[in-house]
Parts: C-alpha cells; sequence; structure tokens
C-alpha cells in the first residue's frame, strides 16, 4: 500500500503539444518530466500527426526536466520515421545524457 | 538492498516461469506448453482458496448480529425505563395536586356546611326566648315561627314548642307537619337540650321518611320551653349535586356525628362507598358534628394534567423507539465501514504480499538471465554485482558478462537495454547470447558491436541498447575499449581514477550496420576497471557529470578488496528513490 501510494506521488507530470505547423513538418511541444510511465502516452498522441508522413519533426523541449532511456528511444524513433529530427533547447542535463550516448548527430540537437 | 554476485541455476528460472505464468496467461497462455498451463491452473486454484480463508477469519462477519442488535436494545431499554420514570413522577405528582385540591374543596364545603348552623339556631333560640317571655304564648310562637316552616324559604319541615318538666315533655304548638320525633325520644333529646349552650342535633333516620331535628331551650324560665324543629333529608339519603354549589364536580357522603357510619348517612351523591381517593373532614355541627367524605368526579387541576402521564408514556415510548432506530442504522454503518475498513486490510496486505511476490520473481529471472559465474583468468580478478531498483517489480533491461577469448584474454560486456520488462530482458538475453556467439568468432570489440546494431531495432521493437565492450589482454595490461551509447569505464590505479575516453557511437538498435571505433589504453599494475550502467551514477534532476563524479571520488576513496568495494559502490551510489537497476563489473590486476 504504501509503495502504491509513492508512486502514485511520484506519477510524473507532462504536457504535450502537437501542431502540424506546414504539411511537412510536425511540432511537439514537451514540459515536465518523460519516463516509461508516460512514454506510451506520448507516443499514441503523436501517432496520429505522424499518420501523413512528414519530412520533419521538432521536439521543443525548452520546459522538459527529464528525459529516460524509453523517452530518447522514442524520439530515436521518430528519427528514423522522417528525414529529419530535431530536439530544440534540450536541457544541459538531457544534453549530457543524450551526447554520452552518441545521439547527438541524430536527434539534431539545437541549438 | 540485495546485492548477489554471479549466479543462477535453471531451477531459479523454472520456479520464477512457474511464478509468472499467472500475470502471463492472458499474453502467452496459448504458446505455452500443457505443463505449464497446468501449473498455472495450480497456482489461481491455490490464490482462490487463499482468498476465501482470508474472508472467513475476519472476526467481524461471525458475530455481526449480537454486535448490531446490543446498543439499540440497551437504548430502547433505557428509553422505556426513562419514560417510565417520568410517567411515574408525573403521575404521582398529578395525584398529589389532586388530594391537594380535593381538601381545599372539603375545607370550602366545610365551611358552608358550618355557616347552616346559625341559619338553623337563630330561629329556634328567638321561639324559645319568646316562648319564655311570654309564658308559652301559642298564637305568638305561631305567629313568629310560622314563616320558617312553611314560607317561601321553609327553613324547617316542622317546627314545634315543647314544655319541659322531669317527667314528660309536651308538646305545646305545632307549624309545619307533625314532629317524627317520639315521645320516647323527646324527654332526654330535649332536656339535654334545655342545658345544651348550642344547638342540639338529633338524626331521626329510619325510613321512609328520615328527617334532621334540632332543638335549642333556654334554661329556667315557666317552662322551660324548648323549640323544636325537623328538616326533611331527601328520599334514600340521594342528594344530587348542583352544577353551581360548592359540591359542584365533587362526589361526597354526610355522616352526622364523626364517624363514617352508613346508620349516620345524611346525604350522599354518589352510591356508597366512595370509589377514588377520598378526603374526610368533621367539622362541628351544634353539639354534634358532621363528617364529610369527599373525592373528585374528574380530574380537579384539568384534562392535560390528568393526562399527561399517558402522553409521556406515548411519546416517549415513540421517541425510545425511534432512538433505537436510529443507533441500529448507525450500528450498522459502522459496522458495514469496519467491514470495508477490514476488506481494505485485507486486499491490501494481499496488494503487499503481490507486490514482493512479483519483485521477487522479477529479481530471480534476472539472475536467471545474468551469467551463473565469471571466468577465473590468472593475473586478474573478476567480480559483479546486479541491484534492482528499490521501487522496481519488473525485470531491468541491464546486464553484464565476462568472457573468456582466445590468448588469455577476456571481454567484459555492460549493457543496457531501454524499458523494463519482459521484453527488456528477453531482448537483454538475446543481445547477451548474440555476444557470446560474435565474441567465440574471435571478433574484436567493435565488429562484435557493428554485427549487433542490426539485431534490434527502435522503429520494429520500440527499443535500443547501450552496450560497453571491452576486451582485456591481462599480461599486456591493455584495454581496448569501444562503446554503443555507453557511459565510458572507470580506471583506478594508484590513488587516482579516470574514466576512459573512448570514441562513442550509437546504441544498438538506432541504425543497422553502425560502425564502432575503439580506443586501446595501457592498465597501471594493480589497476581496477569498473563498467557500469547508469542506474549507478544518474539521479533525476542532475547531471550526469555530477553522478560520475561521484562514483569516480567514491572509488578512489575505496581501497577494499574487489567485492567488498562493489558492494561500496552499491550501497552508496544507489538511489532509494529511483526504480534503475544497477549493474556493475570490476575487473582488478593481481599485479
Amino acid at each position: 500500500m504504501d509503495e502504491l501510494e509513492a508512486e502514485e506521488q511520484a506519477e510524473p507530470t507532462l504536457s504535450v503539444e502537437v501542431s502540424i505547423q506546414d504539411e511537412a513538418t510536425v511540432f511537439v511541444r514537451l514540459a515536465g518530466e518523460l519516463d516509461m510511465s508516460n512514454t506510451e502516452e506520448l507516443e499514441a498522441q503523436v501517432a496520429h500527426a505522424l499518420e501523413s508522413s512528414p519530412q520533419r519533426i521538432v521536439v521543443e523541449a525548452q520546459g522538459l526536466e527529464f528525459a529516460d532511456s524509453s523517452a530518447i528511444a522514442l524520439w530515436v524513433r521518430w528519427a528514423a520515421l522522417v528525414d529529419h529530427m530535431e530536439l530544440r533547447n534540450p536541457s544541459p542535463l538531457i544534453r549530457r545524457v543524450l551526447t554520452a550516448m552518441g545521439l547527438d548527430a541524430t536527434l539534431e540537437l539545437s541549438p | 538492498m540485495r546485492a548477489l554476485g554471479a549466479r543462477g541455476h535453471i531451477a531459479d528460472l523454472w520456479e520464477t516461469a512457474r511464478g509468472l505464468a499467472g500475470p502471463f496467461t492472458k499474453a502467452s497462455s496459448e504458446s505455452r506448453r500443457g505443463t505449464v498451463v497446468l501449473s498455472v491452473v495450480e497456482v489461481e486454484q491455490d490464490r482462490g482458496t487463499e482468498l476465501s480463508s482470508d474472508s472467513e477469519i475476519a472476526p467481524v462477519r461471525v458475530a455481526p448480529s449480537r454486535r448490531m442488535y446490543w446498543l439499540p436494545g440497551a437504548t430502547l431499554i433505557i428509553g422505556l425505563v426513562i419514560t417510565a420514570v417520568l410517567v411515574v413522577l408525573t403521575h404521582s405528582v398529578y395525584v398529589h395536586n389532586e388530594r391537594r385540591l380535593l381538601r381545599l374543596r372539603l375545607r370550602d364545603a366545610a365551611s358552608v356546611i358550618t355557616a347552616i348552623v346559625p341559619g338553623i339556631q337563630t330561629p329556634l333560640a328567638s321561639a324559645a326566648e319568646l316562648a319564655d317571655a311570654t309564658g308559652g304564648d301559642v298564637a305568638k310562637f305561631r305567629r313568629f315561627i310560622t314563616p320558617y316552616a312553611t314560607g317561601k324559604t321553609k327553613q324547617f319541615a316542622s317546627v314545634s314548642l315543647w314544655r319541659i318538666s322531669s317527667t314528660q315533655a309536651v308538646r305545646v304548638s305545632t307549624a309545619g307537619l307533625t314532629p317524627e320525633l317520639t315521645p320516647a325520644q323527646a324527654l332526654p333529646f330535649l332536656t339535654a337540650a334545655v342545658h345544651s349552650p348550642s344547638l342540639s342535633v338529633m338524626g331521626l333516620l329510619s325510613d321512609p321518611s328520615p328527617r334532621l331535628g334540632y332543638a335549642f331551650g333556654t334554661p329556667g324560665g315557666a317552662g322551660p320551653y324548648v323549640a323544636y324543629g325537623e328538616s326533611v333529608l331527601a328520599p334514600r339519603r340521594h342528594s344530587p349535586v348542583q352544577r353551581d354549589s360548592a359540591f359542584a364536580g365533587l362526589n361526597f357522603g354526610l355522616y352526622l356525628g364523626t364517624t363514617q357510619n352508613q346508620r349516620d348517612l345524611l346525604a350522599a351523591s354518589a352510591p356508597l362507598p366512595l370509589r377514588g381517593p377520598k378526603a374526610v373532614l368533621s367539622v362541628p355541627f351544634g353539639d354534634s358534628a358532621i363528617t364529610m367524605a369527599m373525592t373528585a368526579q374528574g380530574s380537579l387541576s384539568g384534562t392535560l394534567p390528568q393526562e399527561l402521564p399517558w402522553i409521556i408514556a406515548l411519546a416517549g415510548a415513540l421517541l425510545s423507539l425511534a432512538a433505537a432506530g436510529l443507533v441500529l442504522r448507525l450500528t450498522q454503518r459502522q459496522m458495514y465501514a469496519e467491514r470495508l475498513a477490514v476488506d481494505l486490510e485485507i486486499s491490501a496486505t494481499a496488494n503487499r504480499q503481490l507486490y514482493a511476490e512479483q519483485r521477487s520473481i522479477a529479481q530471480t529471472l534476472q539472475h536467471a538471465l545474468l551469467p551463473e559465474s565469471l571466468p577465473e583468468v590468472p593475473g586478474i580478478e573478476a567480480d559483479a554485482r546486479y541491484h534492482a531498483g528499490e521501487r522496481s517489480v519488473d525485470i531491468g533491461g541491464d546486464w553484464y558478462d565476462v568472457i573468456s577469448l582466445s590468448h588469455g584474454r577476456l571481454l567484459v560486456v555492460v549493457g543496457d537495454v531501454s524499458g523494463r520488462g519482459l521484453k527488456a530482458g528477453t531482448t537483454m538475453a538475446a543481445l547477451r547470447y548474440a555476444i557470446h556467439a560474435y565474441a567465440a568468432q574471435d571478433d574484436p570489440p567493435e565488429t562484435i558491436l557493428h554485427k549487433l546494431s542490426g539485431m534490434i531495432s527502435v522503429v520494429h521493437q520500440g527499443q535500443l541498447a547501450t552496450v560497453l565492450c571491452a576486451r582485456i589482454d591481462v599480461e599486456q595490461h591493455e584495454v581496448c575499449v569501444t562503446s554503443a551509447g555507453h557511459l565510458p569505464p572507470l580506471l583506478i590505479a594508484a590513488g587516482e581514477a579516470r574514466f576512459v575516453d573512448s570514441p562513442v557511437g550509437l546504441p544498438i538498435g538506432v541504425e543497422a550496420g553502425a560502425t564502432y571505433g575503439s580506443t586501446i589504453v595501457k592498465v597501471p599494475p594493480r589497476a581496477t576497471l569498473l563498467g557500469f550502467t547508469d542506474g549507478l551514477v544518474e539521479r533525476r534532476g542532475e547531471n550526469l557529470d555530477i553522478g560520475l563524479e561521484r562514483l569516480r571520488a567514491a572509488a578512489v576513496a575505496d581501497v577494499s578488496p574487489l567485492a567488498q568495494m562493489l558492494d561500496n559502490l552499491v550501497q552508496q551510489l544507489s538511489d532509494e528513490h529511483d526504480q534503475d537497476d544497477i549493474a556493475i563489473v570490476g575487473m582488478r590486476w593481481t599485479s
């Protein structure tokens, strides 16, 4: 019971905004924390926008405080689906992890 | 915390599969062999009996009815007792009040009786005086007394004048009816009246015409003369009460004398004996007395005080019933809440058990997927730890391996598949065994990772894996490090520690056919090489470099034997709030 409650309290909050900027670009704005508990949800939310086979996905990660390996795996998956996957303004923490994993080029970190 | 060495048994794995079968039936029961499905049934049956025995031991379900009715019953009884006490009190107050009122009415009535005496005495006394003064003048007597006997007021039925001698009483004159007084009665009564200062009274109470006789005489004089009057009593002494009289609302009996003797009854308003609470008072009446017995016809203090005990009884009974009903309802609710709490506790306990069970199953399976033992090679010591995240109930994707290569070399592998659960666990196992196969072909680390890169695909499986391969040449004191997106190994020697700087390639699963570079570093004597997964250094909200530095500092400070050092590092660096697993493998040159 205690463990379950603790888990509920620790449930990370994530806000997602998905928009299609022009026909070729899907724009995803993320804020909060992204981990195993909510990456599937994020994937489902974005899946619809990806049906139109866009050329580019831009993830605005300015407000994102945490991303675990599941989240990174999802981004890499998106990167494989489009010509350009751009991760904008990741926090230094996330950027450091992505660099350690050798993914800075794959995810086109910017700036 | 539980840090286990490299061990694992087929028996463990089988036990784990048995335990896991329950949760996994939905997903994969079709593909399972018959034996496993059989054990699923066993497990479920076991759970079923456990649950039913749980519900039987819940104590409140055994004796709810007695507890349910005890309190409402007590409330009802207490309510009724209070009601009864109130009824008795009210009734006694009422009775007391009635008695007091009855006595007051009796005193009123008595004063009326007393007030009659002068009205009787005065005409008789005057007549006697007149007779004395006139020497027994009959004409004057009659003229005086006739209005009293025949007039409108008609105070007497009969008035007569008697002359008394020592031997006889002679009736001189009579007005009204003939007196009932017999000659035998007359002499003693009238003689006594002569000498009595007050009115003499005598009851002539035999039927059919009962009368009351009064006499007043004057001592001395020629006669002496006595005036004697009689008044008629009601037939059968029944005298209904006048509505506006002093006796209104009362039943009474009037007796001559000081006792309530039936013989002496003068009048009664109701059949005797009178029923109900009775008040009795004797008042002087001439030389005799009149005794009054009195009861009330109804309630003297009014209807409400009379009915009040009954109203209280009824209201009290109803209130008691309502209170008992309310208490019953509250008791039922409380018991329901208690039962609910017990049920909740039971299911919480079951949840805790399931949680612990699942965690233990996951750990068993995890250890079954890790190397049973590490190879023993002269010149180097190898050890490893796997620490499951404190809150994790799933298998993690972390692993480690130490593989013997040709020419006395070793391949140290540390890897981490993204995500958790059976999927991560099976992917991990697949990668681990693939590396074994490639290592057996004597491929260098960069080739191993290159071949591995196409084994999984993040697009198809949604997973990627970071892998560190370090080929160790024990004798040459050399390490060749290759990384597929994995954190670098830490090299500790002579009170210093540094992360081996090697090119980082793409994680496995990102791109099939990815290429990897490697770095060869020389290793000082008695150096220690640590490969680890991110759980050891990563914390939420903290830069990775801080975690890496924490590990570096801890490793430099630790001079204990390798096994102890790994235990220490896991203990110091694991985050109890994180559910990430930790795999760590340590290689220490003995020279």
